[in-house]
């Protein structure tokens, strides 16, 4: 999985995932989101247009990763799911626990 | 082509499919054969239904519960996904048990059975399905076919498997040198014809059935695919090297002494029950 970090403003930060996001892949996904987040960006989106599948250990990454920025008044926003990923999110019920532009 | 206009994206056919029944043959049969899979299954499910609905076929999917101490069986009961059946066993009796019991129990045309794991991508089905429409009768994934992109593959299963395709194939004689990927696709009469007389429930059915269609006169031919290992697979590879080996003599005896001339187990029907109990 490739994952591109763009920052549209000073505030904004989204990370854009391609490929596929598995196990494999968490250890990567958490340092980028730490780093963000240990530079004082707590609103981070995440775009999953071209992701293709997520497994369960990816979908406990996002879910850690939106409640530590939650807890520091931010958020992580799931951008434009794949279908695919948005059929799994639906099937894991996890839907509502994130918002979703 | 149905009545979805072709604009429309694989989640609407997705959400055809998973709310209302198909009423004719199934195209395409996806059997996942899932023990202690609560970890993985949903993902899986959702990966596959979504690719396998946006091709715009009649297709059922069938979740072989293999005794499942875990919640597994009760995650896919509680998806009330309408073309999704699952098979229950009140015992663990391993792998081939579960793939023949679903196999067996599929109506499609075509019958895949692809692991838990979606190690194999299902967006891989399309490459099988060109064989089968060329004239093949089992269509076999393969990791070691020239072409094929393995990630993430572990030293032990590198060794483990390169020795398995030496032996099958130098010894064995079956032309196929990946027996083991778990992703296979099977017309309907080759399906019907090798999980009939299949009889090794654990790890080396698939070499069973492809020594069996050798012997069956069926057209098998290997695909090379894309093949992702997925961390947490129960295959430990010293085990079941002992056990290959043991099995590759069992298939040899059971040959020999006429075991594969019949069936050796009776057709299943399943129209009706989604859950379907079965002993």
């Amino acid at each position: 999985m490739d994952i591109n970090t763009i920052h549209p403003t000073d505030t904004e930060v989204e990370l854009v995932l391609h490929g596929r996001f598995d196990a494999h892949e968490t250890e990567a996904f958490r340092a980028e989101v730490d780093t963000e987040m240990a530079s004082g960006h707590h609103h981070l989106r995440v775009n999953l247009a071209a992701v293709e599948f997520v497994d369960s250990s990816a979908l406990a990454e996002l879910v850690r990763g939106m409640k530590r920025c939650r807890e520091l008044g931010g958020d992580l926003i799931l951008v434009q799911p794949s279908d695919p990923v948005r059929v799994i999110l639906e099937l894991t019920k996890l839907m509502s626990a994130f918002e979703i532009v | 082509m149905t009545d979805l206009a072709a604009n429309n994206s694989s989640l609407d056919y997705y959400r055809r499919w998973a709310t209302t029944p198909i009423t004719e043959r199934p195209r395409i049969s996806v059997v996942i054969p899932a023990y202690n899979e609560e970890w993985r299954i949903l993902p899986t499910i959702g990966a596959i239904a979504t690719h396998i609905s946006s091709l715009d076929v009649p297709w059922e999917l069938i979740v072989a519960d293999d005794g499942s101490t875990d919640s597994t069986a009760e995650l896919v009961e509680e998806l009330d996904l309408v073309n999704l059946k699952l098979l229950t066993t009140p015992t663990n009796g391993g792998k081939g048990s579960a793939v023949r019991r679903g196999v067996l129990a599929a109506q499609g045309e075509l019958v895949l059975f692809a692991d838990a794991d979606q190690s194999t991508p299902i967006e891989q089905i399309e490459s099988l399905i060109a064989r089968i429409d060329e004239g093949d009768d089992v269509v076999v994934a393969s990791r070691a076919a020239e072409g094929a992109d393995v990630a993430n593959k572990s030293l032990s299963r590198k060794v483990f498997s390169a020795g398995l395709s030496m032996i099958v194939r130098g010894i064995f004689r079956i032309p196929v040198a990946d027996t083991q990927c778990g992703f296979k696709l099977f017309t309907a009469e080759a399906a019907d014809l090798l999980f009939r007389r299949q009889l090794i429930d654990e790890f080396s059915f698939d070499l069973e059935v492809l020594y069996l269609a050798g012997k069956l006169d069926l057209k098998t031919s290997e695909v090379p695919v894309t093949w992702i290992d997925a961390p947490g697979s129960k295959v430990d590879a010293a085990k079941v090297a002992v056990e290959f080996l043991r099995d590759l003599a069992i298939i040899r005896w059971n040959d020999a002494r006429g075991r594969y001339d019949g069936v050796n187990h009776p057709a299943v029907a399943i129209t009706g029950p989604r859950v379907v109990p079965q002993r």
